[in-house]
């Protein structure tokens, strides 16, 4: 019907959001598994300080199974994955059953990953489908401003995620330019000052990640 | 042959206060009606669900069923599907029952029996639409080498009666929201008829009419709800003032006829079960017809010589509380143990009223897939009736089945599965 309600606006951001979140940490995750074969399992603890999630986890072995799949762990992947799916579940007339099958599969595949002997081969899987949940929502949803803020939700969680992740600033910049270039197509409000601000950020002599953490969050606020 | 991997469909239930989510299992072996027998049921199902419409609108106006004796006033008033709100209003294009589920069975002897009509807000056309989906997906030769009706097409026939009496705006579908036990029907079929899916915050009245708020504080008229909510939840100033989902004064401006709600509220009492009993009557008397199928044969202890058949003959029967819905509140005769069955008694002795009792069908068993091995249940089925600008029964139904051999009841709360069902074209 071309509109769109406050609630399902909200619900759309999240789902961008929630999905990039699970994609990177998935990524970030595989790549941090790989150091602690070599590392005695003891590298998790820069992990969790990088992400400024809490250390709740006793050893390396614990961190691998809770991060990824514990459902009580409000950080762990399998959680933020759910919340897409929460979020996914109620917006199938915005973004239609196909699209949102990706997700669903997304969860099929992490808890197949959850008994598996070989995680990692099974989360690949579940990047896939999070990719696919991508290609299609740009491919088939109708609505240029539904497709928008998804992607403006994505963006503004990987930028969220680099900036706590201290990543270069090539990365920064790019990021940044592309939430430039989404933002003004939704119909979302935010702090047009703001986003002038993470411009400079990202370009200043010396990256200030804390303030771009910090300007990120309240873009919307 | 279709691969008997299954689809599943998730729905919700709530149980002793918890919500789960729980399987809804699909059988690949369809149930499969013949033209000629499909056009046996669509004669009737149109015949009956004329009648239920005009009995409601003579019950919320003139009562002349009543007055002529054909229906007691005491099945009428005393209806927990009666509201005394109703009396009066007429909804737009006067259509009460817009989405009529009509439950029937198949007996041995190959006649078919109504067992229940459901006028407020029937459930199940999603399920054999995505079944048939992914069928077809599967089994395409299947598909090609016989001539089944496509039952896709639900959707349009739902948007047509949607269309039909929309007042002016746009078409909504009304959830309670996620955890609601439809829930997936509820979105599923917003995505295929177009209508937008709202919950109640969402929708708000003002200047007698119904608008839908977007994200930006922006009014949009809204001209028809389906609301899928029960009647004492869709409006707290008029039915339960507890109501959270509901929408503050959608009654008034829907008894101005300024919006379209489907299905209209009140038809519970043309759905109960006590009333059942009547239909047959109600077709002869409104329609002047012979009514095409048959009720189960059904007693009602209200009656003296009903209730004296019933004591006699109790270990035959089957009792149903007409309060209850949803497969709960049915009782057999011959399953009870002596004590329940002096309760029982004691309870239907008091309280004629809220029991029916019927003649327990043999039912046509078909044969499901039950771990590699074909096996016979009991199902029954339900069939649609759209009423816009003339009735039309959905080429199609949805098909539930026991998945416990020694059960009658098949209903998804109960652990029941479906089938889809196939309406040949030729």
């Amino acid at each position: 019907m071309g509109i769109i309600s406050v609630e399902n606006t909200d619900r759309l951001f999240w789902l961008g959001r929630y999905s990039e979140r699970v994609y990177t940490t998935i990524r970030l995750f595989s790549a941090s598994y790989d150091d602690m074969i070599d590392t005695y399992m003891n590298s998790y603890q820069d992990f969790c300080s990088s992400l400024d999630i809490p250390n709740i986890y006793t050893s390396g072995e614990n961190f691998i199974q809770r991060y990824c799949f514990d459902g009580e762990d409000t950080n762990s992947i399998y959680s933020n994955l759910m919340r897409a799916y929460d979020n996914g579940i109620t917006l199938r007339e915005e973004i239609g059953s196909e699209t949102l099958s990706y997700i669903q599969l997304a969860v099929y595949d992490m808890n197949r990953a959850r008994i598996s002997h070989a995680p990692l081969i099974e989360l690949q899987k579940v990047i896939d489908n999070i990719l696919a949940f991508w290609g299609i929502a740009d491919d088939c949803i109708d609505s240029e401003n539904v497709r928008n803020i998804i992607k403006v939700g994505k963006r503004i969680e990987r930028l969220d995620l680099y900036a706590r992740l201290r990543m270069p600033r090539t990365e920064m910049i790019r990021e940044v330019d592309r939430l430039v270039g989404r933002i003004g197509r939704t119909c979302l409000k935010y702090d047009v000052p703001g986003l002038e601000d993470l411009k400079l950020l990202v370009h200043a002599p010396e990256i200030r990640y804390g303030e771009i953490v910090c300007k990120v969050e309240h873009l919307f606020i | 042959m279709i691969p008997s991997g299954f689809p599943r469909i998730k729905f919700g239930i709530y149980k002793n206060n918890e919500f789960r989510e729980q399987l809804f299992p699909f059988d690949a072996i369809p149930r499969v009606i013949e033209q000629d027998q499909f056009r046996y049921l669509e004669k009737g199902l149109k015949q009956r669900v004329m009648a239920l419409n005009l009995f409601i609108r003579d019950i919320y106006g003139d009562k002349k069923i009543i007055r002529d004796k054909v229906v007691p006033e005491e099945f009428i008033f005393a209806s927990s599907g009666y509201l005394a709100q109703c009396e009066g209003v007429m909804p737009p294009k006067g259509i009460y029952a817009h989405i009529a589920g009509i439950d029937l069975v198949q007996g041995k002897d190959h006649q078919w029996y109504i067992l229940e009509d459901n006028l407020r807000v029937p459930s199940g056309a999603s399920y054999p639409m995505i079944a048939r989906e992914l069928c077809r997906r599967s089994s395409p030769l299947t598909f090609q080498q016989n001539h089944i009706e496509d039952n896709r097409n639900y959707a349009k026939l739902l948007r047509n009666t949607m269309d039909y009496v929309n007042t002016g705006g746009h078409t909504v579908i009304l959830t309670p929201g996620r955890y609601n036990a439809a829930y997936f029907e509820h979105s599923y079929l917003a995505e295929k008829t177009g209508a937008h899916l709202v919950t109640g915050s969402e929708l708000v009245v003002e200047n007698d009419h119904l608008y839908f708020v977007d994200y930006s504080g922006k009014r949009e008229r809204v001209g028809a709800v389906y609301r899928r909510i029960s009647d004492e939840y869709l409006d707290p100033m008029t039915f339960n003032r507890e109501s959270l989902i509901g929408i503050p004064h959608i009654y008034d401006i829907y008894r101005k006829g300024n919006v379209a709600l489907l299905n209209a509220p009140g038809n519970g009492v043309a759905d109960d079960k006590g009333i059942y009993y009547f239909v047959p009557k109600m077709i002869r008397y409104y329609l002047g017809e012979e009514p095409i199928l048959k009720n189960a044969p059904t007693y009602l202890p209200f009656y003296k010589e009903d209730m004296a058949y019933v004591l006699e003959n109790f270990d035959n029967l089957v009792l149903k509380d007409v309060a209850e819905a949803g497969g709960y509140g049915v009782v057999f005769g011959s399953r009870m143990t002596a004590q329940e069955k002096e309760r029982f008694l004691t309870l239907l002795k008091a309280e004629p009223r809220r029991f029916i009792a019927q003649e327990v069908i043999d039912f046509l068993d078909i044969d499901i897939m039950d771990e590699g091995n074909m096996v016979p249940r009991k199902a029954d089925l339900r069939a649609f009736v759209l009423m816009g600008e003339e009735p039309v029964v959905w080429k199609s139904g949805l098909t539930r089945f026991s998945r416990n051999p020694d059960s009658f009841i098949v209903n998804s709360s109960q652990g029941g599965g479906f089938k889809d069902t196939w309406v040949l074209s030729q």
